[in-house]
């Protein structure tokens, strides 16, 4: 970017300060920085982790929109327009919210997002039913297979018509991370993923429990399972619950896009 | 290391969530700065004080600006000679009460959209409540700054007798009349008016917009830092105890919105980090409350009001936040 920084006569009022300081190359470097941050999202595929994707455009277009005003920003050069008015008051420095800027930009640049794991869920309360907190379904989608539904699918019917007996003997199948709930005897597990309605600040787990032959201990919490099987009640933990009686279990990586929504 | 881990992600989900809303926000109101005359529309508006408040709380939909950007436009409305009831209805509402604001909300909380229509519908009321209270203030000058007070429009009686016996710059005209310089009004034709080329005006609009970006980023980032951190490090029975209480939550989130100072137009993705661990009335609370009164915005309503008239605001939109809330949490949700 430096190299094709626009040199000029400085005026005197540039004069006092370093040389090379130049307050729009700042400003320029600061928003390349931050539209290099959300198409390295865009591009490796790690806005999933972070939003919902009907709103992904958004973040993508703001990539864009900012690479512009960086140009902008970068040929401006000397030809810039003077204006004072408009009583624009400032609470912080321009230069402490450019370094503010500039700093979390680089960290966006460096970091890559995690997808929240078993100790967030746990953390976060991971249910089989929606509590009156969570949104509400605007719509009842008419019931598709048994073996097409997701875990929210499944979450979703349950809170419609919560008997767990209604769906013994349906087919399963689904995929999500471990979940070692605490209080569960050994041969149990949860299978769990989060659902997004906006963007990773709002994810919240749920699950549905799986009944195994063996000790949990095999599967490991955060490993990503598939499983296929069929519905079964089981009473855990003194609570009659829908639970997964699986035919066939296979670990597979964690998927690009971890949530449901 | 795993909390800080979460905690960035979250943070980092918050921020790529709000910054396209913050840049639509810079947008338009760079573009009102320079292509919007208020003194056409104070025309247009109103004069009685009941209908002038409501007008001037809708008006926000003609000038999408979030907290940060209203106050200048509040106060080129007051010193163009606006009436009381429609510049602080203006002042009040019009964070809230705007496309841009609505659209992010809408976003935010899909899943909940009572909220959505509460936190206009709130902000309706209170501003309008508000502004009909000033409005009984026959003559605001005494609530103003001084600064801002002499630059208003005078009543007849306290026009100098000569016009030569008047401080100020002036510039002669061709007829012999003078043009006062230091005039906010002529100011404002100086800055921006129809003399400059729109090529020159848009140059303008983009540079306003970097530096309310700039601005507004830093305060956004803090936000967001601070809405993560309580997420991943504030045990959750904590929380979970002050969020579900009707009455603290409600007075929780009230004072989070004035220290946070998070801009109306990305400040539903804030709230949103809450939704499940505190009342609806106190989200709602932090949605209304929020956009009126915060420690950034006080700072820059001191460029307008004394402080007696800020701490009247203060005090009536925090009271009627809360109970308005408050009625949600007992009879609503």
């Amino acid at each position: 970017m430096s190299a094709k920084r626009p040199r000029g006569p400085k005026t005197p009022k540039q004069r006092d300060r370093a040389p090379w300081y130049r307050p729009e190359l700042l400003d320029a470097l600061v928003l390349a920085a931050w539209s290099l941050a959300f198409f390295r999202y865009w591009l490796t595929g790690k806005l999933f982790l972070l939003l919902h994707p009907d709103y992904m455009w958004l973040a993508n277009g703001a990539g864009i929109v900012l690479l512009g005003l960086a140009v902008f920003k970068l040929t401006q050069g000397k030809r810039r327009p003077s204006y004072s008015g408009g009583g624009h008051t400032t609470l912080l420095p321009p230069q402490l919210s450019s370094l503010i800027l500039l700093t979390i930009a680089v960290v966006a640049l460096t970091y890559t997002p995690q997808a929240f794991a078993s100790d967030t869920a746990i953390q976060r309360g991971v249910s089989d039913s929606l509590t009156l907190t969570r949104s509400q379904p605007q719509r009842f989608v008419r019931q598709t297979a048994s073996e097409e539904r997701t875990v929210i699918d499944w979450i979703r019917t349950l809170n419609v018509y919560p008997e767990p007996d209604a769906y013994t003997g349906q087919a399963v199948k689904l995929s999500g991370f471990v979940i070692h709930p605490q209080e569960w005897p050994e041969e149990y597990l949860m299978v769990s993923r989060f659902v997004l309605t906006c963007c990773a600040a709002d994810a919240y787990p749920v699950g549905l429990p799986v009944q195994l032959a063996v000790s949990r201990q095999a599967y490991a919490p955060d490993s990503w399972l598939e499983i296929e099987g069929k519905m079964v009640t089981a009473t855990i933990n003194g609570q009659r619950q829908l639970t997964i009686e699986p035919t066939k279990l296979e670990t597979i990586p964690e998927p690009r896009n971890p949530y449901e929504y | 290391m795993e909390k800080f881990s979460n905690g960035l992600t979250l943070f980092f989900s918050l921020l790529v969530e709000a910054i396209p809303f913050l840049l639509i926000g810079v947008a338009f109101s760079s573009l009102l700065l320079f292509f919007v005359n208020e003194r056409t529309l104070i025309k247009l508006l109103p004069k009685s004080p009941l209908l002038g408040a409501l007008a001037g709380s809708l008006m926000g939909v003609f000038f999408p600006v979030c907290e940060c950007g209203n106050v200048p436009v509040a106060r080129r409305l007051i010193v163009q000679g606006a009436p009381t009831s429609v510049s602080v209805g203006f002042l009040l509402a019009a964070p809230t009460i705007n496309p841009v604001v609505f659209w992010a909300t809408w976003v935010a909380f899909r899943g909940q959209p009572e909220i959505v229509f509460l936190r206009v519908g709130f902000t309706l009321l209170i501003a309008v409540t508000i502004a009909w209270v000033f409005s009984h203030q026959r003559d605001m000058r005494p609530l103003l700054q001084p600064i801002v007070a002499r630059q208003m429009p005078k009543p007849r009686s306290a026009e100098p007798a000569s016009p030569l016996l008047r401080s100020g710059t002036f510039l002669m005209q061709s007829s012999g009349t003078t043009l006062k310089m230091d005039d906010p009004v002529t100011q404002e034709m100086i800055a921006s008016g129809p003399a400059k080329p729109v090529s020159v005006k848009l140059q303008l609009v983009l540079d306003n917009m970097v530096q309310e970006m700039k601005e507004l980023g830093a305060v956004l980032i803090m936000g967001s830092a601070i809405a993560a951190f309580v997420q991943v490090a504030v045990p959750r029975d904590w929380i979970l105890a002050l969020g579900q209480n009707f009455i603290t939550s409600i007075l929780a989130m009230m004072l989070l919105a004035a220290v946070v100072s998070i801009c109306s137009t990305v400040d539903s993705f804030f709230a949103l980090s809450f939704a499940a661990t505190f009342t609806t009335g106190a989200q709602l609370a932090f949605l209304v409350f929020g956009p009126m009164i915060d420690l950034k915005n006080i700072g820059l309503l001191l460029t307008v009001f004394k402080p007696r008239a800020i701490f009247y605001i203060f005090v009536l939109a925090a009271q009627l936040c809360f109970i308005l809330t408050l009625f949600i949490n007992f009879y609503v949700s």
